[in-house]
């Protein structure tokens, strides 16, 4: 895993992943300030004056960038324009597991298969190339829509964790879900490209 | 941060861990049956990891860490909290590493004084914790001090070369309290 690999362009049915740069850090600021975004971020947890600014997104993003346990894609439609971003954190190469992070930041692209198919085309590369085993996520609860897409994406429930975030102060629960490589490939939920 | 207070219970003393603790880590976590189940340990570490690990930890500004010891100062092993403060919220790591003194309680009075020093003093509203889905006697443990599974994390964990299980459980303010 590394550098090396994160060159990589993953090409899906409907998007393409590009490594995350420098450059596109604007467009973190400017979609979290959608609330319907904002939301389901870790970042709701946050004073929004702390947070929201773009030095802090720089400051976010340099950090997510120089720390090897994470890699982070740019969503694009087949026409390059950038829809939203995903990434693979706490990557751990001796338990060959990662955690997924997912958010659609332009609105009308929400709901309409961009996500899943980002999330395949991922996993895909994750138990293929990378050699992960297992893929996990937490989401709120009440991300009824997130969650459809988890399941349809091949991720199964694991369990509910109690109060496990704030959001604006109010404690939420989150359900916590994993992807494994062995029932990918015996579902077939990769195959087809 | 290593923890500037002691707190003393039924059984076991928390204090902050000193330099002179370290050389009895590294003997103990050399034997496979102690690291087994610590979820995050590689190779057994030399006496220089052990330094290392110290130092990252006292200056995380979001890690607790005590050892623990009997309250006639025999040394046992050592116990954390890694907060995530805007959460209210933190991880609990334990390890009685001293396998001699397996099955005496000193696990359990020790998580009940991190509990109450979690949800008293740094007013957290939720402790979990992620244990080997075999270890029995950890989670029986956990279960007696109030922690409850909330879900299964199926093959979380490579352990001499198999994919095995993870336990996540909690605890909430509320529940501890009553």
């Amino acid at each position: 895993m590394g550098a090396v690999i994160h060159e990589a362009i993953l090409e899906g049915d409907l998007v393409t992943l590009r490594p995350f740069r420098d450059e596109d850090v604007p467009l973190l600021h400017q979609w979290s300030n959608d609330p319907d975004v904002l939301r389901w971020l870790h970042l709701s947890e946050d004073p929004p004056e702390l947070m929201q600014s773009l030095e802090a997104h720089r400051e976010r993003w340099e950090r997510i960038r120089d720390d090897p346990a994470q890699m982070s894609w740019r969503i694009d439609t087949k026409d390059a324009l950038p829809i939203g971003e995903l990434g693979l954190l706490a990557i751990h190469p001796s338990h060959r597991r990662a955690e997924l992070g997912i958010s659609i930041g332009e609105e009308p692209y929400r709901g309409r298969g961009y996500g899943t198919d980002a999330i395949r085309t991922l996993l895909r590369h994750a138990f293929g190339t990378f050699g992960l085993r297992r893929v996990q996520l937490i989401t709120d609860e009440d991300n009824e829509r997130g969650i459809r897409c988890y399941e349809k994406s091949g991720f199964a429930r694991e369990g509910l964790l109690r109060q496990h975030r704030l959001r604006h102060g109010e404690p939420l629960n989150m359900m916590i879900m994993g992807a494994l490589s062995e029932e990918w490939d015996s579902h077939g939920i990769g195959a087809g490209k | 941060m290593i923890s500037e207070c002691i707190v003393v219970g039924e059984r076991v003393r928390l204090r902050p861990v000193g330099e002179r603790d370290l050389p009895h880590f590294v003997k103990w976590l050399a034997d496979r049956e102690v690291t087994r189940w610590l979820a995050e340990m590689g190779d057994p570490p030399s006496l220089e990891d052990e330094r290392e690990w110290h130092d990252r930890k006292r200056s995380d500004p979001d890690n607790v860490l005590w050892s623990i010891e009997t309250l006639e100062g025999r040394l046992l092993g050592n116990v954390e909290l890694r907060l995530v403060t805007r959460a209210r919220r933190a991880e609990m790591g334990i390890s009685i590493h001293d396998k001699t003194q397996w099955g005496k309680g000193y696990g359990t009075d020790t998580v009940r004084l991190v509990l109450a020093h979690a949800f008293s003093e740094l007013e957290l509203n939720r402790v979990e914790l992620t244990t080997d889905e075999t270890n029995a006697r950890a989670i029986r443990c956990y279960e007696k001090c109030g922690f409850k599974p909330e879900g299964i994390l199926r093959q979380h964990r490579l352990i001499d070369g198999k994919f095995g299980n993870t336990v996540l459980m909690a605890v909430l303010k509320t529940e501890w309290a009553r």
